[in-house]
């Protein structure tokens, strides 16, 4: 078991820049937050040259099994750039993500986080889980509180109490996360995952467990907190409107190995609204990836 | 949110079941009543009214509170032993495979032998008196303290795990801050069960290997036949049972495991 030490991660807060000499934004999460509290340096206007995270022909091969999971997958995703991995259950997504979480050790090729290869799970790597990932032991206040207290930022009960605002849940902050809906559990497991300032943020089916009405306005509510804190996102899911929806770009994935079938540049600007669904542009993406998925679906379902 | 109830609901939703107890508890009474009365053998069947005069007696002469404080000495004695081997064993067994493999078996060769059976090698190591009763309540305690930790123990969820690694947890804090309180609803539960039956045990134990306690006033009175007696010992036994779960109950409710029990 691996994990890099908190001393590394302080450094990645701001103001003092970490990483390459070109990796400038690495030391701005773009976040509110952190402007509020450490009175940080002016945000820079975010270009999507920079690589944040990246895969470099990446296997993962489960013991017993007699395929990888995952087979060969290169992927660079640019900071502050919203990636989907999208694909049917059983394409190795959520391995993939794993992966970029350091939960999961590639077993051929490496992970690059900030330019530096990942050994482990990282502060700097916010993770959003499918559900029932909140510490059932402690107030929403003190889950939001958890990543701010073990990296010895200073006062760890504001950060999170700010992030709740944030969330529009502030209200509930003393309660046991079991007495909140579903949907609120997840909007504390983002404001948990934010509350580090992680410069990247990885979503597994965050909302895959919600009814219809409330994932919708979930990821309304998760475009609003990117549009404020611009981190770089990882989303996977297996809904194609959530991705199109969401992402700058969908990267679609096939089964039996894991691999990237094609990838789909999201041409809408942004801030969007949930019009965008309706939209003609939208609708020929969509039966584009449809169509690919429900080949993929169908060689995985026999 | 739960629409807030009247006073006179959440009176009525108090009151009932205590009014329900006491009723359920005077029936029981007066059919005891009635079969002692018609029996007419007080050796057999003491009447209440006939129990509750012994249970003058006893605390009048100052004997019953002697033999009281005796029992719970030694529950509370062999029960925090066990508790103090039983959690942290089981909890490194659940986390270490190779540990696991080497005591479990054993575990599970000692496990079906009851308390009862060790007095005579508790008796022959330890003369009579106060060590075999210890001995007995933890050994009682042990199991269901020990078997419930580590079913908690191995209740960890990955996910719990994987959330406290990427929010900077190191090996040191995922122990008392994510594998411990996952834990500690098991091991409440187990601390319940093992307090009854170490309360259980120290009487079996006082019945054979000790000279003083409930469990020893039980057995003199039988053989004196002073039945009405025996039944005081019986009687406190239950109480006190009662009264320590339900206390252990209330403090796993508010202290131990209060995200388990939301207040209403």
């Amino acid at each position: 078991m691996q994990s890099i030490a908190a001393s590394d991660f302080r450094a990645g807060m701001p103001p003092k820049p970490i990483g390459a000499p070109r990796d400038v934004k690495a030391s701005d999460t773009g976040s509110e937050v952190a402007a509020r509290s450490v009175s940080a340096a002016p945000r820079e206007v975010l270009t999507s040259t920079t690589t944040r995270l990246a895969l470099d022909r990446v296997s993962v091969q489960f013991r017993g099994r007699p395929l990888p999971a995952v087979e060969d997958i290169s992927l660079d995703v640019a900071a502050g750039e919203f990636v989907a991995l999208l694909g049917p259950s059983g394409c190795g997504k959520s391995t993939l993500l794993n992966v970029f979480a350091g939960f999961v050790a590639p077993t051929k090729g490496e992970v690059r986080l900030e330019g530096e290869r990942l050994r482990g799970p990282s502060a700097k790597c916010g993770v959003v889980f499918q559900k029932h990932s909140l510490f059932p032991w402690k107030t929403v206040l003190e889950n939001v509180a958890f990543g701010p207290r073990r990296l010895g930022m200073p006062d760890p009960k504001g950060v999170a109490r700010s992030l709740l605002e944030t969330v529009g849940l502030a209200d509930v902050a003393n309660a046991w996360p079991s007495s909140l809906s579903g949907g609120m559990q997840q909007r504390v497991g983002i404001a948990r995952a934010l509350a580090t300032r992680p410069p990247v943020l990885l979503m597994d089916e965050p909302f895959g467990a919600l009814d219809a009405q409330t994932r919708a306005l979930m990821q309304e509510e998760l475009l609003s907190i990117w549009d404020k804190l611009k981190p770089t996102v990882v989303f996977v899911t297996h809904d194609i409107e959530e991705a199109i929806f969401l992402a700058d770009r969908v990267v679609v994935m096939q089964a039996l190995p894991g691999r990237i079938a094609r990838e789909f540049d999201v041409p809408f600007a942004r801030p969007r609204a949930p019009e965008i669904m309706d939209a003609s542009e939208f609708i020929e993406l969509r039966r584009e990836i449809t169509d690919i998925i429900r080949v993929e679906a169908r060689k995985s379902f026999k | 949110m739960i629409a807030r109830r009247s006073h006179i609901q959440r009176l009525r939703i108090a009151v009932a079941p205590i009014a329900l107890g006491a009723l359920g508890l005077s029936i029981f009474i007066g059919l005891w009543t009635s079969a002692a009365l018609s029996l007419g053998k007080p050796v057999l069947l003491p009447s209440p009214w006939a129990v509750f005069q012994s249970y003058g007696d006893l605390i009048a002469d100052g004997s019953l509170f002697k033999d009281i404080q005796a029992s719970i000495k030694r529950v509370f004695i062999g029960f925090s032993t066990a508790a103090l081997i039983a959690v942290p064993l089981a909890l490194v067994l659940a986390y270490s495979r190779v540990l696991r493999g080497l005591v479990m078996p054993l575990i599970a060769l000692i496990r079906p032998i009851p308390p009862i059976a060790w007095i005579p090698l508790a008796i022959l190591w330890m003369g009579l008196g106060d060590p075999p009763s210890f001995f007995i309540t933890a050994i009682a305690a042990f199991f269901p303290i020990f078997l419930n930790s580590f079913a908690g123990g191995t209740s960890l969820k990955e996910e719990h795990v994987n959330a406290a690694r990427s929010l900077g947890a190191g090996p040191a804090a995922l122990l008392a801050t994510v594998m411990l309180p996952s834990a500690l609803p098991m091991i409440a539960t187990g601390l319940r069960i093992g307090l009854g039956q170490a309360w259980m045990a120290v009487v079996t134990a006082e019945l054979i290997a000790a000279q003083s306690g409930l469990g020893y006033m039980i057995q003199i009175s039988r053989l004196s036949l002073e039945t009405s007696r025996v039944l005081v010992g019986m009687t406190v036994i239950g109480l006190l049972g009662a009264l320590m779960i339900g206390l252990l109950g209330i403090l796993e409710r508010r202290v131990i495991v209060p995200w388990n029990h939301p207040a209403k």
